[in-house]
């Protein structure tokens, strides 16, 4: 089979060979460089002295040399920062620094667009794994099938997955590119005449094998009739239940009473909703009845606010049996006092998926192990009237992506006499893990497609389907080879649906499936529909941005406006927040790290979960309200709820849903810095050095990434005993003028966030295992044990190395605001790389400053970023 | 679920053995048959309505039933109730058929064959929550051991009664393995 792409590739290897001979030249710098260097720069970075191991006496320096080039770049930068001279050395004036720098960005330009247009500039980039599955998931409308976590793990270059030179290929790839297939066609290929059933089922938390019975035997939960004690089912006292087996053939768990848990999920144990194991994907409604309450030893009373309860989606593996965690989460549902609350979700199940259920917002309670057990325990308390699972909900039978492989053709038995030769499709049977009550429908025999003109067909559908999957117009050429593959698998004995799916499975493993295309120059309508679509929905162009690149209409800036606002608008564009947010702020990391629980008792995973829904519910209001680039530093609102408000201390919040919350006057909040989920990416779980911090908030906040340690520098190891703070290490580390060059950059705003703990929270003092005084519980929930004490005083002060200084994180927060052109080019360049795919030149600068500038004279906002970095012949170019 | 059924099974069938080998066939055959059975599972009076409402969905009549010896007659007619099945085999159809309905909470057994004179009663104080299921557990602790031809078991009242063959089984016997399963002794 041919593709076109490949040829191009082939061009690509000869240009990258043939290159670096043409530049590989020196450039002599101008004398006024010469001149400014002599002056300034040489008494400490001669070829004698080279001070920082730099040299720039050379007059003659190969920019062709990507590390001298770089070297230059910095050189640049550093005296456009005013950064060099350092402070201590005599300053340049005005008109000397303009002409330096304009003479050395001259020649940095010339030079960068003599290697950039070949060098940096990839024709071919492989999708990502969550591009690769978000394509699958829109081109065949099976929005919740799982494809990533089966496929490699992708690089990372440049701060995002989507650099082409991160994305290599391997034939473990095309392993389990060949799979991830077979897999979506199984999906995708309906086997019946009629959808399965719907099947209904209204489930107790105490269902068989759910592990919740266990608990309620002994004392962590109780059963609840009309809002009190289940009569027939004593909380356990003094004496536990005997025996889960006689309880559950007595049908003590099957009465329709409440489940009340004082516990939430943990190591050992894990509820779920064993007795609904899914058989076919598909959409599923989900209900669920839920209220709290107080319990004080046998009595249930009104309770202490909302709680909330998490539902997620297990996948069995295995046997299906035993210690299954959460392989997504569905959301946090409110659980109000006394009265019950109903929710409904429309959620995708695929095979072999359960419910799970999390008591989340509910301090770990151990009354199994004490005395008295819930007859002695007083506390909240989070009841489930019900859970409820209907489905598989179809709309329209043959489903959707069905039809996208083989549109009207009928569904009809396979009879083998009629087909004496013919082999029949392959079917998988059905395996159903666990103990799920939900039962398969009966056999209905063979069913296949029925094509009466199988060469036709074949022609008219690949004709049909190859221009969605592969995002542009297909050759005929291309399309025959693949209709010819047909034939070849007809004539070999298949039935049309094998033979059709031969030709698939090849074109979902194809280059022209599985790459970008961008080819030289101004992108065409079709890849400039891809760069946008991957861009804001991380997936393929849907039929509206299609037939606009069909049409050539996407040049027109209006109309490209008007798509870029409306694919914002739509939900798909959540994929965006997500997975940009994801590398950009590293929120992917949420979870690398477990704070320690003697440290940290009020961690739970609800905080957690709720401090990456906080982050990128603050992005999406960014985005939503357009708002200006001081919003990424600091703001008078934050995105939060029940959880999160008691981890800020803020008051009057009891939504497990996040939600805009004004500020109260002087609370340390506001913007991305200070939010949970930035600094718990950026600690290690037990201390928080302002290191990371620092580098974190240079390299994603201000486009000024800080120079990589040195080799054979060993870390500096926070102490947690209490005798020493990180700011008396560091000084000690910085009294070395080697490694005070960049710390002086690196540490002030980490400084400015000592005053977040490793999960966020805002500290006065570290928390110490050791030395240190008894801590006030504030805003830690009653029902959790202190084992930590206040250790040294945190100072969150510190100079910028333009000599400006700050007392804490609202000052450092002004001066970041005050410069919202830097804080906007950071923000343009984030977007570039990410959209684009390639790490951006200095070449590529002056797009950079025309981004901002434009940004900037349209009111600054965030959302105008994201439509001048569209609109820029940066995006719009290979 | 199939694994809990099979567990049931399994644990009625090790009760059922001993005495099914010592009198394999029904006592009383006729047109509608009648039959005289040991019946599993009556550890408290209240369990009597439960067992005659399980009966009355089997289509199973009770013409007697002593609950302190735990046995009765039954009538039932055998084309419908045990479609196919050969005398010596109604016993243990009609146990599979009421183990299955009631999720192995009732069965049935052939009478005992001690010699009621023999049989002694004996009386544990037990503490214990005041929950049928917990009394079903603990009268299956008690029932099943060698030896043992009738229970009973209420956590209410706060004791566990058997009816021992004191030549096969002792009081210790019974109070070594209650403790070991969880049950708590009234000191």
């Amino acid at each position: 089979m041919t593709f076109p792409i490949l040829s191009q590739g082939r061009w690509l290897t000869w240009v990258l060979l043939f290159v670096p001979c043409v530049v590989g030249e020196g450039r002599v710098l101008g004398g006024d460089i010469q001149s400014f260097l002599g002056k300034h720069c040489l008494a400490c970075h001669d070829s004698e002295t080279r001070k920082g191991q730099l040299d720039l006496s050379q007059g003659k320096p190969d920019f062709a040399n990507p590390e001298v080039f770089s070297r230059w770049v910095k050189v640049f930068d550093k005296i456009d920062r005013h950064e060099m001279p350092p402070p201590k050395r005599p300053r340049p004036n005005r008109d000397e620094m303009g002409e330096v720098l304009s003479d050395l960005k001259k020649q940095l330009l010339e030079a960068d667009r003599r290697i950039a247009p070949v060098g940096r500039k990839p024709i071919l980039r492989r999708l990502t794994r969550s591009e690769y599955e978000n394509t699958i998931r829109d081109l065949f409308d099976i929005p919740g099938i799982a494809l990533q976590g089966d496929l490699p793990a992708d690089g990372m270059a440049y701060g995002f997955d989507k650099n082409a030179d991160s994305l290599d290929i391997s034939h473990v790839n095309m392993a389990k590119y060949i799979q991830a297939a077979d897999q979506v066609l199984d999906m995708v290929i309906a086997t019946r005449p009629s959808p399965p059933t719907v099947q209904k089922r209204r489930i107790s938390l105490a269902n068989r094998g759910g592990f919740v019975a266990h608990v309620l035997l002994n004392g962590d939960g109780v059963l609840l009739r009309d809002k009190k004690p289940d009569p027939d089912f004593p909380p356990a006292g003094e004496q536990n239940h005997l025996d889960e087996g006689a309880h559950e053939r007595m049908g003590t768990f099957q009465t329709g009473s409440s489940v009340g848990l004082f516990r939430h999920e943990d190591e050992s144990f894990s509820p779920y909703l064993i007795e609904q194991v899914t058989i076919y994907p598909g959409n599923y409604r989900l209900s669920t009845s839920l209220w709290s309450f107080q319990w004080d030893k046998g009595k249930v009373l009104p309770s202490r606010g909302t709680e909330s309860a998490r539902l997620s989606v297990v996948q069995l593996t295995g046997d299906g049996r035993g210690g299954q965690h959460p392989s997504r989460v569905l959301g946090y549902y409110d659980a109000p006092s006394i009265h019950s609350q109903l929710h409904h979700e429309q959620v995708w199940l695929n095979a072999n998926e359960i419910i799970g259920f999390n008591a989340a917002s509910l301090a770990p309670a151990v009354n199994y192990s004490r005395k008295g057990r819930a007859m002695a325990f007083t506390g909240p308390g989070i009841a489930c009237d019900w859970v409820e699972v209907e489905g598989p909900i179809h709309d329209q039978w043959p489903p959707k992506g069905h039809q996208t492989l083989f549109g009207d053709l009928p569904l009809k038995e396979f009879i083998s006499n009629g087909q004496r030769k013919v082999r029949p499709p392959v079917r998988l049977k059905t395996r159903q893990l666990g103990a799920g009550m939900n039962r398969p429908d009966p056999d209905v025999g063979l069913f296949t497609i029925q094509s009466d003109n199988p060469v036709e067909d074949s022609d008219r559908l690949l004709g049909e389907f190859l221009p969605k999957a592969f995002r542009r117009p297909v050759a005929p050429g291309i399309r025959k080879g693949y209709v010819e593959k047909v034939k070849e698998r007809l004539a070999a004995g298949d039935c049309f649906e094998t033979a059709m799916r031969w030709a698939y499975r090849a074109a979902l493993c194809s280059p022209d499936f599985l790459f970008h295309f961008n080819p030289d120059g101004r992108l065409d309508n079709y890849s400039l529909a891809c760069r946008i679509s991957y861009l804001l929905w991380n997936s393929v162009p849907d039929q509206i941005l299609g037939d606009l690149a069909l049409n050539g209409k996407l040049g027109d800036p209006k109309i490209l406006h008007n798509q870029v606002e409306r694919m914002l608008k739509d939900v798909k564009s959540q994929r965006f927040v997500e997975d940009f947010l994801g590398q950009w702020l590293k929120l992917r990391q949420i979870a690398a790290t477990d704070p320690d629980k003697k440290l940290y008792p009020e961690f739970s995973s609800f905080l957690q979960d709720s401090m990456v829904a906080e982050t990128r519910g603050y992005f999406r209001e960014l985005l939503e309200r357009n708002l200006g680039a001081e919003f990424l530093v600091r703001s008078d609102f934050v995105m939060i709820n029940n959880v999160l408000a008691k981890h800020y201390g803020i008051p009057g919040v009891t939504s497990s849903k996040i939600h805009r919350v004004n500020l109260p006057m002087d609370c340390p909040r506001g913007g991305f810095l200070t939010q949970a989920a930035i600094l718990k990416v950026t600690s290690n779980g037990t201390t928080t050095s302002p290191v990371p911090r620092g580098a974190m908030v240079l390299e994603r906040f201000l486009g000024q990434p800080p120079e990589p340690p040195p080799p054979n520098i060993t870390a500096i190891e926070p102490d947690v005993q209490g005798s020493q703070t990180i700011r008396q290490q560091l000084k000690k580390h910085r009294s070395d003028p080697a490694c005070a060059t960049c710390h002086d950059k690196i540490d002030p705003p980490g400084f400015a966030l000592e005053s977040f703990d490793v999960i966020g929270g805002f500290r006065n003092r570290y928390r110490s295992i050791g030395a240190g005084d008894p801590p006030i519980r504030g805003w830690i929930d009653p029902f959790l044990s202190i084992n930590f004490k206040l250790g040294p005083g945190v100072d969150p002060s510190g100079i910028l190395p333009d000599g400006r200084s700050f007392d804490g994180i609202k000052k450092y927060q002004e001066l970041l605001a005050a410069d919202p052109k830097m804080l906007l080019r950071n923000m343009a360049e984030q977007f570039v790389v990410y959209g684009v795919g390639r790490p951006l030149s200095f070449a590529d600068r002056p797009q950079i400053n025309s981004i901002v500038s434009k940004t900037m004279n349209k009111g600054g906002g965030i959302r105008t970023v994201v439509h001048e970095v569209i609109q820029s012949d940066l995006f719009q170019n290979k | 679920m199939k694994k809990n059924m099979v567990q049931c099974t399994f644990f009625l069938v090790a009760l059922a053995v001993p005495l099914a080998h010592a009198n394999p066939v029904p006592i009383v055959v006729n047109e509608p048959a009648k039959l005289k059975v040991r019946i599993l599972g009556l550890f408290a009076m209240e369990r009597i309505g439960d067992f005659r409402l399980l009966l009355d969905k089997l289509k199973i009549k009770i013409l007697e039933l002593d609950f302190h010896q735990a046995e009765g007659i039954l009538e039932f007619d055998p084309a419908k109730v045990l479609s196919g099945a050969k005398l010596q085999e109604y016993t243990s159809r009609l146990d599979e058929l009421v183990r299955n309905s009631s999720q192995g909470t009732f069965g049935l057994k052939p009478p005992g064959t001690t010699p009621k004179n023999k049989l002694k009663r004996i009386e544990i104080p037990v503490l214990g929550l005041d929950c049928k299921a917990c009394c079903l557990a603990a009268y299956e602790i008690v029932a099943r051991l060698d030896g043992v031809e009738q229970a009973t078991a209420s956590f209410k009242e706060g004791r566990i009664t058997a009816l021992i063959d004191p030549g096969r089984i002792q009081l210790s016997q019974l109070e070594t393995t209650l403790k070991e399963r969880g049950v708590t002794l009234k000191k």
